[in-house]
């Protein structure tokens, strides 16, 4: 689904992926891990397709497609999805507005007819149950006044209802307490399907006692040094980074 | 002297004398005397008149031919929710042979009640000052055809609406003319609406004159919808006795040159005024907002909040000052002005300031000015939004705060498809509503 071959990006001049080689099948779910500054938000927002991070080398096709000549919101309507570690806040454009708008630009680029207000509403009413969302959300702005915790759910509600191809979650875990962590996770599995994938960026292995990866990563220097099953995340936790990045000059 | 100072000296020599002459006469000597403002002038400093000086101007006619052909859809609020519509045509009142009985509301030609009795309108033609702003208010005054004076006696539910047309071409000049006297109580709103046939437009030079009785409230929209060719120099101004209310729209949506004043005076305590701004500049349009508010008593209130978006090569100008005269304890005012530039050709100007002559005040101001937030942009795009949609929803957010405080839900929702229709993709934004 996702193929990065030798992939280096900088952003503001300063050079913070040096390579990645990543390549995630439909039905996976690959962690990254690494220590802060390693490149991982990075990598994120490259692959959603910031432009102001500037893609030196490499190639990333995403379903046989060329993803790097293609803007965001193309990937976006294409099945890509990201979960933003800091959700930003749009006061006065109205969450349900801005869902709305974005599962109608992706029904109409996949041919589909757009989505009617009563069907929508019927729709995201459901999703809120299961993220445990107050109805408050309905009417206020994009992620206004939110906590961070419930700006975290709100990534995984867009991502329920945008049901994407790929999700990449840049640090969804952050910042949540133990319940939150569960409905976060509960979101993710439900969306877990042999046509879909997803990567998870963490900096704390205890994300993935709730979603358990088929393979995890750590990215260090902006690459990945060393790849692994479920089993690399818990020796990760137990001797830290440093391991990982000893092995690395040995 | 210039040429357009000359052709308003050869009207007003012209004008066959009414029951205004000795006033007329004054206000015409001292316009002669300033000649038009300048760049030199404080308040015109970002607005350079020279084109218009250099045109000759002749009377714009009392002709309606207009009138007949304005259509329902040129109405901000429909029928049934509002009390009654008066047109001006070209500064020309055009009133029904039989005006509906109103409750609350007296409607009258200004000439014609300067005539039976002119103490009740004198005080609305003393200019308290030469100050630069006040100079085409003086040409107003000498030239005005006729006017409307509007007297609210009483509690008015629905709003009264004031259409004001433009017809003709650039080589003419109108001067309307609005009277508003709210006595002791009274409370209504106010809607004065600019629009043009065509356009290219007579020059526009109007002038309002609001005054509030004890305990009056007033809502008081203008909004200037005039075509992308029209010159339109507008002057408010508010008087506001002891605890009276003023919440003012001023809402720049059409012309190719606005400039637009507003000079409040809180002459007693407890009165307070709220004005909102909502500048759009667009294409090539140059809008200039000159708000000058006087704390003359203890104990009184204004604030300001102004939203300026400027797109393409259009320049938008907003300059606010705070006047707190000495004794004015407890005064307090606020000064927020917000710009949004759309493109990297156009331009915001913006200036809060204050003058404080009292202690025991409390004046705050801001004014921030920049681009479309990049973080909020991806953010949208991220989501599969198209640009020019993600970009749209924005300058309408940022806009938010103005809209969401108008009253008149009927003419918010109309000011709205008007704003909406300037954005780019105008028929994805409609569907959020």
């Amino acid at each position: 689904m996702l193929q990065i071959s030798d992939l280096t990006a900088r952003v503001a001049g300063k050079e913070i992926l040096t390579g990645v080689n990543l390549t995630v099948n439909a039905g996976e779910v690959h962690a990254i891990m690494g220590p802060n500054g390693s490149g991982k938000s990075t990598l994120a927002q490259v692959l959603a397709g910031r432009e102001d991070y500037e893609v030196t080398r490499g190639s990333v096709t995403f379903e046989g497609r060329d993803l790097l000549a293609m803007r965001a919101e193309e990937r976006a309507r294409a099945g890509l999805f990201l979960g933003f570690q800091y959700p930003v806040e749009i006061p006065g454009v109205n969450n349900v507005y801005l869902l709305k708008a974005a599962l109608n630009a992706k029904r109409k680029a996949a041919g589909e007819p757009e989505v009617d207000a009563y069907e929508f509403l019927a729709l995201i009413r459901q999703k809120m149950k299961f993220m445990q969302m107050s109805e408050s959300f309905l009417t206020r702005g994009v992620n206004e006044g939110f906590s961070g915790g419930e700006k975290k759910r709100n990534e995984v509600l867009q991502m329920l209802i945008l049901e994407p191809k790929l999700a990449i979650l840049d640090e969804t875990d952050s910042g949540l307490d133990i319940d939150a962590l569960k409905v976060v996770s509960t979101g993710v599995n439900s969306l877990r399907d042999p046509a879909r994938a997803v990567v998870l960026v963490t900096h704390y292995q205890r994300l993935l006692d709730y979603v358990i990866p088929d393979q995890v990563h750590v990215l260090s220097g902006g690459r990945i040094v060393k790849s692994g099953d479920k089993s690399l995340a818990q020796e990760l936790e137990r001797r830290g980074y440093d391991w990982v990045m000893g092995a690395q000059v040995a | 002297m210039s040429a357009a100072l000359r052709s308003f000296e050869t009207q007003w020599r012209t004008r066959a004398p009414d029951a205004l002459q000795p006033i007329r006469e004054a206000a015409m000597e001292r316009f002669l005397k300033l000649g038009l403002p300048s760049l030199r002038d404080e308040t015109w400093r970002y607005t350079d008149l020279r084109a218009l000086a250099g045109q000759s101007y002749r009377e714009a006619g009392c002709e309606t031919p207009g009138v007949a052909s304005l259509s329902a859809s040129l109405s901000l609020v429909n029928a049934e929710q509002h009390a009654v519509t008066l047109t001006m045509v070209n500064g020309c009142p055009v009133l029904p042979a039989d005006l509906p009985d109103i409750n609350g509301i007296e409607i009258n030609s200004i000439r014609e009640i300067y005539k039976e009795d002119p103490n009740r309108v004198r005080r609305f033609f003393e200019s308290a000052s030469d100050a630069d702003q006040r100079r085409w208010v003086l040409l107003n005054t000498a030239l005005f055809i006729d006017g409307l004076y509007l007297k609210i006696t009483g509690t008015v539910p629905t709003p009264i609406v004031i259409r004001h047309l433009s017809t003709g071409d650039g080589a003419q000049a109108a001067h309307p003319r609005i009277i508003i006297d709210a006595s002791p109580g009274a409370s209504a709103t106010l809607i004065e609406h600019h629009l043009s046939e065509g356009d290219i437009t007579p020059l526009n030079n109007s002038n309002t004159h609001i005054a509030l009785g004890r305990d009056a409230q007033l809502e008081h929209y203008r909004l200037y919808a005039t075509g992308a060719g029209a010159t339109h120099l507008d002057a408010l101004d508010i008087h506001q006795s002891q605890d009276s209310r003023c919440r003012q729209f001023t809402i720049a949506l059409g012309g190719g040159l606005v400039r637009s004043s507003l000079e409040a005076r809180l002459s007693q305590p407890g009165a307070s005024l709220e004005s909102y701004s909502l500048l759009v500049g667009h294409e090539d349009r140059h809008v200039d907002c000159v708000n000058i508010v006087t704390h003359a008593a203890p104990n009184t209130c204004s604030r300001q909040t102004a939203r300026a978006i400027a797109g393409d090569v259009s320049r938008v100008i907003f300059n606010s000052k705070v006047i707190v005269n000495a004794g004015a304890k407890n005064a307090d005012s606020k000064q927020s002005c917000r710009g949004l530039l759309l493109s990297p050709s156009a331009e915001i100007d913006t200036r809060p300031q204050l003058e404080i002559y009292a202690d025991e005040v409390k004046c705050a101001h801001g004014a921030t000015t920049g681009r479309l937030d990049p973080d909020m942009l991806f953010y949208m795009l991220s989501r599969g939004l198209d640009r020019e949609t993600a970009q749209s929803l924005l300058v309408y957010a940022f806009l938010a705060d103005v809209l969401t405080g108008m009253s008149v839900n009927s003419a918010r929702s109309a000011i709205e498809n008007a704003l909406i229709s300037q954005l780019p993709d105008s028929q994805t934004l409609r569907k959020f509503r």
